[in-house]
Parts: C-alpha cells; structure tokens; sequence
C-alpha cells in the first residue's frame, strides 16, 4: 500500500495530515475524538466552548438532509449550537487528549459573548493544552445575536473579538468565517488586524432545507415551528470553494493561511481544497453520515494524487491553482470547442438531443430511426452541454475553432 | 405457506427512487413503444423520478386498466424491458417492478382514476371476464357505453383468478382491479353461460353490440392419458390451489409434463406447496423452451427437476414411459401424481363463431354485425399486456361503428 508523507505545517503547528474534524457535534468529547485520532485524523477542532454563563439549551430533533433522487444528504442542515457539556468537563476533556495523543494536533473552538469571555476562553483552553485557536465567529444558529454569524458578519467586531483572543493567549489563532456576506474579505482583513493568525471557512450557509407541505413548515418541526440555521454537505463545496478563492485573490492575502471547510468527503474534494490555498482541511457532514472511517480513504487517495503529481510535500500543492481562477472578463473568449460524438459509444437514449435543444441551442439533431444524434456544426455555440448530460461519455471535447474575425491558433488553446 | 405469500418483493420508496435514477429518461423512449398496451412507462417513470407519484398512478391506470396485474405477470423481458436503452449500458430498468410500487401506491393512496364517460344511451354485452373482457368494459364506460359482462364462473378475472397462481398473483389484487371496473357501473353477471342461461339471439337483442372477450381455458390432454385416475389437468390443479388457497392434499413424488409457463407454474407450485419431488418432463430442449427464461430459473431456483427433449409414449397408471426425441434413450418415471400441462384450447360452443387454431381466422374484432371478439381468441400474443390492447382497440371499434357520443 503506498505511503507518503502527508505532513503539513500550519500556523507553525506540525500536522501528521491536513485532515481534521470541524467543530461541531463529530468532536463534542474525549471518546469521540479519541476514536478520530485513533482512526488517523491529523487534527481536532474540538467543538466550540462558550463561555458558563451562556446555557445551551438544544431542540429535537435538529437535522434535516437535501436529497435527490436515491442520494441522500446532498446537503445537510443542523440545528446544534456549541458545545452543551459543561465548561469544567470540556476543558478536563482538552487536557486529556493532549496529553494521550501529544503528537495529533487539539484545537480549541471557542466563541465569546463579549470581549471579557473571548479573553478568559483563550487562556483556559491553552491552559487545558490546546495547540491552536479557532475563533467561531460564524455558527449561524445561535440564540443570541452577539454570538456566531452575526459577529462575523461585522468586521469590527471581528478585529475587537481576535485582538481579545490574542491578549489571553498566545496560541495560534484563526478566525472562523461565515458565508452568509456578499464578500468574506473585509471580515477577513479585520480579524487579521485583529491578530488572526489564520481563516478558516466557510462555516454554514443560513438555510431552509424542505418544508412540510402538509402542516406548510420547514424541517425539522419543533413543535409546530422551524428555523434557519446552517446548510453543510456536499452541495455547499462550491460556495466554500468561491470564498476561499475570494480570499487568495485579494490584494495583500496571496498567502492568506487558510484551513478549508465545506461539503469535504473524498481526497478530491480535499484536492480541490488544498489547491486553492487551504493548508488544512476540516470535515463534519460526511462523518456525520459515514462516520471516522473516510479519513483513509481521503489519506490514501490523496498519497496517490501526490504520486501522480509527483509531489513529495504537501505543501508543494498548497494554492496551485489560484492563478487560474481568473475574472470572468479576462478570459479568452476567441474561440468554440465542438463536442465530438463517439457513435460505437452512443447507446442512443436521446438525452444530448433534448438537453441541447431545450436547454442550449438546438444544434444537437436526432436522426429518429437510427436513434442517433448528430450536432450541426452551424448552430453550435460549444457549451457542451451535451457532453455533461451523456451517461456513457460519448460526447467529448472535438474541434476547436476561432470565431469570425478572431485571431489565434485553435491547436494552441489549452481545452 | 410459500404458496400465498408474493415471491417477489416490492420496492420501498428508497429503493423505488434508485430503480427510477438508473432510467435514462430518453428521448422518444422505446419502452413506451414496445409496450402493446401503451402503458406508457417512460412517462410514468418519469413521474416517479420527479416524486410525482400520484401522476404515475394515473398514467398507468388511464393507459391500462389492468396497471396492478401486468405489474406483477406481463412478461416485460419481451416488450418495454427489451427496448430498455439502459441495455446498452447494464441491464434494463426492472419496469414491472417500478409500475408494482405505483400501482401499490395508488390503491394505498385510495385514488379514483378511472370514470364513466356521459352516458349515449347504449348498451354493450361483453362475454368473458377475463383481462380483455375487462378492459374493453373500461373503455366503453369510459366513451358512455353501459356494460354488462357475462362470466360462466362464480368469479370473475378468468385465468387471472383460476389460473395465474397465488404467489405470482394474489386475489387481492386481482379482486381489487374488478371492483375499480364495477366502482364504474359495470355489472358482472355471475354463472351465466352463453347458450344454456341466455343465448346469443338474446343478447343482440337486448345490446347494440356483442362482445365475445374468450380466452383459452380448456385444457388440453394426451389420448395416453385418457381415464388415468393419477392424471389431472393444469388448468384444473392450478384453479383448485388458487381456490382453496394452497390447502390441497398433495402425494410427495408429481410428475408434470410441459415446457411453457403454465407448465413452469405448476412445478413451482407444487414445490411452494412443499411437494418433495417434482419432475418436469419437458418436449422441448432447453435451446427452444416455450417458458419465460423468468420463468425457467424460477422453476429451477424452487428445486424441481427438469427434463428437456423427451415425449411421453406409454403411460400404465402412475408409470409414465418417455422416449428422447433424437437420441436413443428411455425415461421411465413413476409418482403418484401426473399433472398434463400440454396447452389449452377455447370452448366457443354456443357462440356461434368459428374458431381455426383457437383463433378466429380474421384480423380486426368484428366477426358479424353486432359481435366482435377480443380476449385470446382474437388473434396475436397470448399475453395480458396483449389481452389489454385487444379490449382497448375492439372498445375504440365498436364506438366508431355504432357512433357514441360523437354528435354531441
């Protein structure tokens, strides 16, 4: 089986793998995160400690999953707040691991009600033994407003909030950032003023996932209501991936050091990640549904990504692709791709015919006693639409030519 | 007992949506096509993909009023399964499978789909309850026709309720299927045979149009056979599990002779009835079976032995001689039952309607002014799916010649 070195350094805090859980109900105790370490989890963002004078007082039931078609938990929304054990108990538990696992890294989650809470919780929990801070400036359900996602949401309280974390401890910090703005870099900027080391995001997207259409409420009812509260799961990498991009490409934060979270459930989705600037990467929903287990899957698969890459260090991958995110008026736009149709391939189910004509240009034509289609070259604009919709891959990338009138040469575009 | 209990399971409303997600959806889909009675699946698939199942139930139901049955025993391998483009990529949608789970559904969710249509004054006979029978009585109710249907039997479904057997078919079903025909006014006269109770000059008399909606019901025998108390037809043994719900006395060594479906229904029954041994003496070789593949595993899955290529040429009392036939070899088998499952012929005495090869020798349904056939005497398949699209063309048939309500 192979094996490589996964290690990465972040915030100067040696990681045996980037893979860490998020703060959240997968890290709530000792036994929980003992087993994770146990199953190889490089890290533990142990779930968020409030301050005592703040009761969390949970509803149930607190889930709700997306689905569509026979796949369940597309997306996921969760109810839970911060951690519910008592104050005196999380930090008896932070004071275990470290000293059972003192070479897996312990990261402590902590939120404030103000600026005297954020101080006192970043001392005690380097007390308790924690390695680094994350700053949960952005859970979205919380029952107080000076608490989560709308702190995050105000760059001034940001950069109060961190600068209180820093003056009670000295551990590497980073802030925790919501997606639920238009544009995460003023939070972002702030909480770096403030003394973050770090960002780590996205934090849940505010949401309502399904309603009841019979008693007409969302779910999951609690006595007879619902609320908003955070969208996790598969279906939200894309937005995590958008602000974590956001962020590398603002002025001032190309090497912005930034642990990765969203909808993470394969060493893929983690590649991704990783690729667009994350040293790090944190996972709740998929462990959720399949447990610690994933985690070697993701190791391994990113050990042979690295060997395919031909990588020695993670590290060496860490932003690679941020440079070819570009704004969308910079890109080339000279030319067209035709889609190429492998007719030994084609098993003649249509779908290409219909997708192109009601969704896209009406070039795909359908020959009606063969079952085949054939794209008309005049009308094709190139979207490849027809492509994304085959189910057996029958349809790839063909000729590329210039538009009228552009410069160029067509073998020379990168497809 | 194995014998009422459903073999196949039904799908779950998980298990239905993977079913459904492996379905192409394609354009002009040619599932849709090769079903003989239009049920339209790639429509109703659809519905089922986009979580509208009640839309389903109605696709289904409006398009074949025997949805439930032909879920559980249309020979799909044949028609929509066989044009199923997935093919192409592993293996066909189970379609009888996704229609079962609607159908389940539409009678769980208590839906009503099927009406009358504005009453035109006129009035139709149909002899036979069997799946053609009821269709056609469906359709003229739909287009205002009123309906009588004339059943020889204390029950009506004909081989649906005597001869399909429990496990592959239950009553209930069936039962359920003709209460939504008689739910739309339909009446089904009960033990009244044509020629002895009322005679075909009656019903022209009293209906506009006669429809003779006969299948083949009769068994077959083997003059070898003739007077042997050990000897009891399919048709027969079949109907008597089905009426007396498994509870029969059975010996634990039967022997079957035939090689179709009814054939494969009778060894499978026996062994769900749990007969120890079952020997299934089969004319055919395997390569030209008359069964269902679906069938034949199924047989064979239930432990019954099977013996392809030999003819029955003795038979002294429970003693049964075959003979192979292209190579030189003798069977000698002796049980303590032997059930003749050789086919079956219609009986249309009193109809006055001749019949060539159980068929009439004519395409189309109107043997004579004022009577049309359907049912399995009308020519093509020997199949309910078939059954269904002969009772939706005859009923389109009469309306166009006695007119309906086409002047409103």
């Amino acid at each position: 089986m192979i094996n490589k070195d996964l290690s990465i350094d972040f915030l100067g805090v040696h990681f045996d793998n980037p893979f860490c859980l998020s703060s959240s109900p997968v890290g709530n105790c000792y036994e929980m995160c003992k087993k994770a370490y146990d199953t190889g989890w490089g890290g533990v963002v142990f779930k968020t400690i409030g301050p005592k004078h703040f009761e969390i007082d949970e509803v149930s039931p607190r889930f709700d999953t997306l689905d569509k078609e026979d796949t369940s938990f597309v997306g996921f929304k969760n109810m839970e707040q911060i951690a519910e054990h008592s104050l005196e108990e999380n930090l008896a538990d932070l004071k275990r691991l470290k000293t059972e696992y003192p070479n897996k890294v312990l990261i402590a989650s902590i939120m404030g009600t103000n600026e005297q809470d954020w101080v006192d919780l970043a001392q005690l929990v380097e007390a308790a033994g924690a390695d680094m801070i994350e700053m949960n400036l952005s859970c979205p359900q919380m029952t107080s407003h000076a608490m989560g996602s709308d702190v995050g949401a105000n760059p001034e309280l940001c950069k109060k909030y961190c600068a209180a974390v820093k003056r009670g401890s000295s551990l590497p910090m980073m802030a925790k950032m919501t997606p639920n703005i238009t544009n995460m870099v003023p939070a972002a900027q702030a909480s770096l003023a403030g003394g973050a080391d770090g960002i780590a995001t996205i934090n849940t997207v505010k949401s309502v996932a399904n309603l009841d259409l019979k008693r007409k409420v969302g779910l999951p009812v609690i006595n007879g209501k619902s609320s908003i509260s955070g969208y996790s799961g598969k279906a939200v990498k894309p937005i995590a991936l958008r602000f974590i991009q956001e962020l590398r490409a603002a002025k001032g934060l190309e090497h912005l050091p930034i642990s990765g979270i969203g909808g993470i459930e394969t060493w893929e989705d983690a590649a991704e990640f990783i690729l667009l600037g994350s040293s790090t990467v944190q996972v709740t929903t998929a462990v959720m549904q399949y447990g610690y287990r994933i985690v070697e899957d993701m190791k391994n698969g990113l050990m042979h990504y690295m060997a395919e890459q031909g990588v020695d260090h993670l590290q060496d991958l860490v932003g690679l692709a941020n440079h070819n995110m570009l704004p969308a008026e910079e890109l080339d736009r000279s030319y067209k791709v035709y889609p190429k149709i492998d007719l030994d391939k084609c098993i003649g189910c249509g779908r290409c015919y219909i997708s192109c004509f009601d969704g896209a240009h009406q070039a795909m034509e359908w020959d009606d006693d063969k079952r085949q289609p054939f794209c008309n070259q005049d009308k094709c604009v190139g979207c490849q639409l027809c492509a994304l919709v085959c189910p057996v891959g029958a349809i790839t990338y063909g000729k590329v030519e210039m538009k009228p009138g552009r410069q160029g040469v067509p073998a020379e575009k990168v497809i | 007992m194995k014998y009422m209990k459903e073999a196949e399971p039904s799908y779950t409303l998980s298990t239905v949506m993977e079913e459904a997600a492996r379905c192409l959806l394609c354009h002009d889909a040619p599932c849709s096509k090769m079903c003989p009675a239009k049920t339209d699946p790639a429509r109703f698939i659809r519905s089922v993909r986009f979580r509208n199942f009640k839309g389903a139930a109605e696709t289904i139901r409006e398009n074949n009023a025997m949805g439930a049955i032909c879920a559980r025993v249309c020979p799909t391998e044949r028609y929509c399964e066989l044009g199923c483009t997935r093919s192409g990529i592993d293996k066909p949608i189970d379609i009888g499978g996704i229609q079962r789970f609607v159908t389940d559904f539409e009678q769980q969710a208590q839906m009503d789909i099927l009406h009358k249509g504005k009453p035109n004054g006129m009035k139709v006979a149909i002899v036979g309850s069997g799946p053609s029978g009821l269709q056609t009585a469906v359709t003229l109710l739909e287009l205002g026709y009123a309906v009588d249907i004339y059943e020889k039997n204390a029950k009506a479904g004909g081989y649906l309720t005597y001869g399909i057997p429990e496990y592959r078919l239950p009553t209930d079903i069936v039962d359920f299927e003709i209460k939504r025909i008689t739910n739309m006014g339909a009446e089904i006269k009960y033990n009244t045979t044509i020629g002895e109770d009322i005679t075909m000059a009656q019903l022209k008399q009293n209906y506009q149009a006669v429809v003779l909606a006969i299948g083949s019901r009769e068994a077959k025998s083997l003059p070898l056979f003739e007077g042997n108390p050990y000897m009891e037809t399919a048709v027969s043994f079949l109907a008597r599990a089905k009426m007396h719900h498994g509870q029969l006395e059975l010996p634990d060594n039967v022997l079957v002779i035939g090689g179709g479906d009814v054939a494969m229904d009778v060894a499978t029954t026996l062994k769900r009835l749990d007969v120890k041994h079952v020997t299934d003496v089969v004319y055919e070789e395997f390569n030209e079976f008359k069964a269902s593949q679906k069938e034949l595993l199924g047989t064979q899955a239930h432990g019954v032995t099977i013996i392809d290529g030999y003819v029955p040429t003795a038979a002294d009392g429970k003693k049964v001689t075959f003979k192979h036939r292209h190579i030189d070899s003798q069977l000698v088998i002796e049980a303590d039952k032997i059930i003749l499952a050789v086919g079956q012929k219609a009986n249309a005495a009193g109809l006055g309607l001749q019949l060539n090869h159980d068929e009439v020798p004519f395409t189309g349904y109107q043997a004579a002014p004022q009577v049309f056939v359907t049912g399995d005497i009308a020519q093509g398949d020997k199949t309910v799916v078939w059954s269904v699209k002969r009772g939706k063309e005859v009923a389109t048939e009469i309306d166009q010649v006695l007119g309906g309500n086409q002047h409103d």
